[in-house]
């Protein structure tokens, strides 16, 4: 029976809510409170829910079957069944995160639909500003969660122990477990409008966020749940990166996506602890009565602006590091040439990482913080133009003189660099505090965002689908499609985000669900382009959804690349490679003769060596 | 597979030629895209009613921060579009290209360019900009406001004549005004786009802003001329406006000497 761990999960997670609801009705009764209040009743019973949910799927059974000197259970590694229960796979781990993060992806993306229907016109069109505003912040934080665990969970998990010839990550049912707290943070997060919504954008800035509905309650818990499943993934990648490379996968041959898994991880791992603390303490200001954030007892609003942005300015980085990482890699198999100053790069990886955290408080620029403040986060924040600047180097210094294959892939890697440095032009204004004091909160902060993570990161990720499909699926995808669905998202997606822009200059706040009549004409541009780009991703998913299913089949290396991914059959065996692979040089000299990445041993057996170019 | 390119030395000098046009031509273009994008900037005017001194500040800030900008998105669009043209392979190629792994030449010309663009034309505007709005921040004040936000409307006091308003800001020309901006509930943020200036409204806090109103201009007029809260605060927030009208120093008198208690 496919569906039983999951049949399982719900039932032993009812009976945790239950348990923990129950217990925390009788403690306050016992104190003479209001026995059944919602909030503390539903955050215990959360707690105790996902601790069933983890149970009833199976992923506390080894250590406890272990403790118990029981066996431990056999896993299923054959059939689509086990994508649906507790695999300690990476590439089963990476699949599920990457199938449900293209889920709420979609999901999100038809959030921003209904929201652009809404924004079509001035007045109210379909919905009031209340559900507006849950709208506009479910596809906010939803959308962070693609852009943070689509890369970090879904193609790091299937695609690093791979590269580096591993055969899986450090620590496979911590692996396991970070997936599987995730789908109760997407359930909660589609329960929020049960509970009145939330009006307080991702963002979750206290007071609001502590007086608000109970919506926002399950938006604190989703978020903090998610951020320890980001942590336990950042400290397993760096684990993974550090200890299992194969013989002769030394730093310097690290292939570029690795390395900027490695710099992504090391925020994920740290900066993630100081939202969570954020989030903690807004949820103990709602239900144990605290008063971090409440200026008449004591609390300080602006503290929270601080502790969440330095979490998540960083968190950008965590987004857009992978992109760099994706865009390289696959420019460099595309254009048949060495990765250009690859190690000038990995340096200026490691350079974002630690100015990542030294710029938050350019969020903070109108906040009311101490003025002296200003200029040195202004100057911090402008410094990341240097090795992002080094990352432009690299990318145009490789399609230079290259023999470019313009395959899908590859199309979208192009069409980041053209995004990126629109995204990052216009981070310039919002540095800049002179122009940043006009433009905070209005359009032209959407459309900048946008940019770097829609523009930058999804067209990214979007690409890394189209390229890595035949070795996860083992069919390839329609070339054609692919090619149409490029070409139609890259004019659709700069047209609505152009017009963004201009919106913003002529002053529409952010995160409004109506606007002044002058800005009709401009809105409408947005909203009708917005549809466009919408209906692209039909064509991206019938692509995939037909060609997993009827596709051809893919040989091992469709690409003719030379990362180990690609010298082990499409989908790779469950052990990924027959043996260790021995890594000999770089995975980027092409065009230098005799050059060999590494050596793949058949299994069985130490005759024909087989090398590969 | 691939096989690597080999070249003789006569091969060689033919593609150095080849590629000093590439060069030449990625030059040209630029500068052509450049030139174009700049004619369309520099006269354009994308701004809203600018009604104070500060907002000619921000304005010419966006605007040279635009021409500045222009130049490095025109470089990347050139490199690209002429990379994919000049050099894309039809089908699947048949060798490498050549393995150059990056001239350190290349690269520390990159970075010191980079480098200096970056002190030169984003940190040195940013600076002086950050000075010039700072410039009289301690000043006394022509005008102290206070200005206070609550779900889901604005209150204005002039402290000095102990009048105070939920309907209108009324300020008068060419004084220099203070902002003294709280908050009652929750975050809010101050921000009259007629004037680009913002600062968050802060329950338990007091921010401070300045402004000089120096065009007589009311909410009739122009939809610029509001307070509207920036800070999502919830149901109400998009509502949550206040008019603003400049008027001559007389016509101000007159209309505190209304309000005025008795």
């Amino acid at each position: 029976m496919a569906f039983l761990p999951l049949i399982k999960g719900v039932v032993f997670a009812a009976i945790g809510f239950l348990l923990g609801a129950s217990a925390t009705a009788g403690v306050r009764t016992l104190m003479h409170l209001d026995a059944w209040s919602i909030e503390p009743v539903v955050t215990m019973g959360y707690v105790l829910a996902l601790v069933g949910w983890l149970l009833g799927i199976g992923v506390w059974d080894y250590w406890a079957r272990e403790w118990l000197g029981l066996k431990p259970k056999e896993q299923v590694h054959i059939g689509w069944t086990r994508f649906l229960r507790f695999n300690t796979d990476h590439k089963v781990i990476g699949v599920q995160y990457l199938v449900t993060m293209l889920a709420i992806m979609l999901l999100a993306g038809l959030l921003a639909m209904l929201m652009r229907v809404e924004l079509a016109a001035p007045g109210e069109t379909i919905m009031n500003a209340n559900t507006f505003n849950t709208t506009m912040s479910l596809h906010g934080i939803m959308m962070v969660a693609v852009a943070v665990a689509t890369v970090m969970g879904g193609f790091a998990n299937f695609l690093v122990p791979l590269m580096i010839g591993a055969e899986d990550v450090a620590f496979p049912r911590l692996n396991t477990l970070s997936y599987w707290i995730v789908p109760p943070v997407a359930v909660l997060l589609l329960a929020t409008p049960l509970l009145g919504g939330f009006d307080s954008g991702w963002t979750a800035y206290p007071p609001l966020s502590v007086i608000n509905a109970s919506g926002q309650l399950l938006f604190l818990l989703a978020f903090l749940t998610f951020g320890f499943s980001s942590i336990l993934g950042g400290l397993n990648f760096l684990a993974t990166i550090m200890m299992l490379r194969a013989p002769g996968m030394t730093w310097g041959r690290l292939p570029i996506f690795v390395w900027s898994i490695f710099a992504a991880a090391l925020i994920s791992l740290t900066a993630t602890q100081s939202v969570a603390l954020g989030l903690l303490t807004v949820i103990l200001d709602r239900v144990a009565g605290t008063s971090f954030y409440s200026a008449p007892n004591g609390g300080n609003a602006i503290l929270y602006e601080h502790i969440f942005w330095f979490y998540s300015h960083p968190a950008v980085y965590i987004m857009i590091l992978p992109a760099f990482g994706i865009v390289l890699e696959m420019i460099a198999h595309f254009s048949r040439k060495p990765l250009f100053a690859y190690k000038w790069v990995v340096g200026s990886f490691l350079l974002v990482v630690g100015l990542s955290f030294l710029v938050w408080a350019h969020h903070l620029f109108t906040s009311g913080m101490s003025d002296y403040l200003h200029l040195p986060f202004m100057v911090t924040t402008e410094l990341i133009s240097i090795p992002t600047g080094m990352v432009f180097l690299s990318g145009l210094g490789t399609i230079w003189q290259g023999r470019l294959w313009l395959r899908t892939p590859m199309l979208f890697a192009l069409g980041f660099l053209m995004n990126f440095v629109i995204g990052g032009v216009t981070g310039i204004f919002l540095a800049d505090v002179a122009t940043d004091i006009h433009l905070q909160d209005t359009y032209f902060v959407v459309a900048h965002f946008h940019y770097t993570i829609m523009g930058g990161e999804i067209f990214a990720i979007v690409g890394a689908l189209y390229y890595w499909f035949p070795k996860i699926s083992g069919r390839m995808y329609a070339e054609r499609l692919g090619v149409l669905h490029f070409w139609w998202l890259f004019l659709s997606y700069n047209v609505t985000f152009i017009a963004m822009f201009w919106v913003g200059i002529l002053g529409m706040p952010r995160r409004v669900a109506d606007y002044q009549p002058d800005m009709a004409g401009a809105n409408l541009v947005v909203s009708f382009s917005a549809f466009v780009l919408g209906a692209s991703f039909l064509v991206f998913a019938g692509n995939f959804l037909y060609s997993w299913l009827k596709g051809p089949l893919a040989s091992a290396n469709p690409w003719k690349a030379r990362t180990l991914e690609w010298q082990t059959s499409s989908p790779p065996p469950l052990e990924n490679f027959p043996s260790e692979p021995a890594v000999l040089g770089s995975p980027y000299d092409y065009g230098v003769p005799g050059a060999i990445h590494a050596r793949l041993a058949p299994a069985g057996g130490s005759d024909g060596l087989t090398p590969q170019a | 597979m691939p096989a690597p390119a080999r070249s003789t030395a006569c091969e060689g000098d033919g593609r150095r030629r080849a590629l000093k046009k590439d060069f030449l031509f990625v030059a040209i273009f630029w500068a052509l895209l450049t030139a174009v994008l700049e004619l369309v900037v520099v006269p354009w005017d994308p701004f809203p009613l600018a009604a104070a001194k500060e907002a000619a500040i921000v304005d010419d800030a966006f605007k040279l921060l635009m021409v500045l900008g222009i130049p490095v998105f025109a470089f990347v669009v050139v490199a690209v579009v002429y990379s994919a043209v000049r050099f894309r392979q039809k089908g699947e190629p048949t060798q490498d290209g050549p393995a150059i792994h990056g001239p350190r030449s290349v690269i520390f010309t990159w970075l010191a360019i980079t480098t200096a663009l970056t002190i030169l034309v984003i940190i040195t505007p940013g600076v002086t900009g950050i000075l010039e709005l700072r410039a009289h921040a301690n000043e006394p004040p022509d005008l102290l406001v206070q200005v206070q936000g609550g779900r889901w409307f604005w209150r204005v006091t002039y402290p000095e004549y102990g009048v105070s308003s939920t309907r209108e800001l009324v300020l008068p020309v060419d004084q220099r005004v203070r902002f003294e901006v709280s908050a009652m509930d929750v975050l809010h943020s101050f921000w009259i786009p007629a004037f680009r200036i913002k600062i968050d409204a802060v329950p338990g806090k007091i921010t401070t802003t300045h402004a000089t109103p120096d065009t007589l201009a009311t909410y009739d007029d122009d939809i610029n001329m509001r307070i509207q809260c920036a800070e999502l605060c919830g149901l109400g927030h998009n509502l949550m406006r206040l008019p603003v009208r400049v008027v001559t120093q007389e016509e101000f008198q007159a209309w505190i000497a209304d309000r005025s208690p008795k």
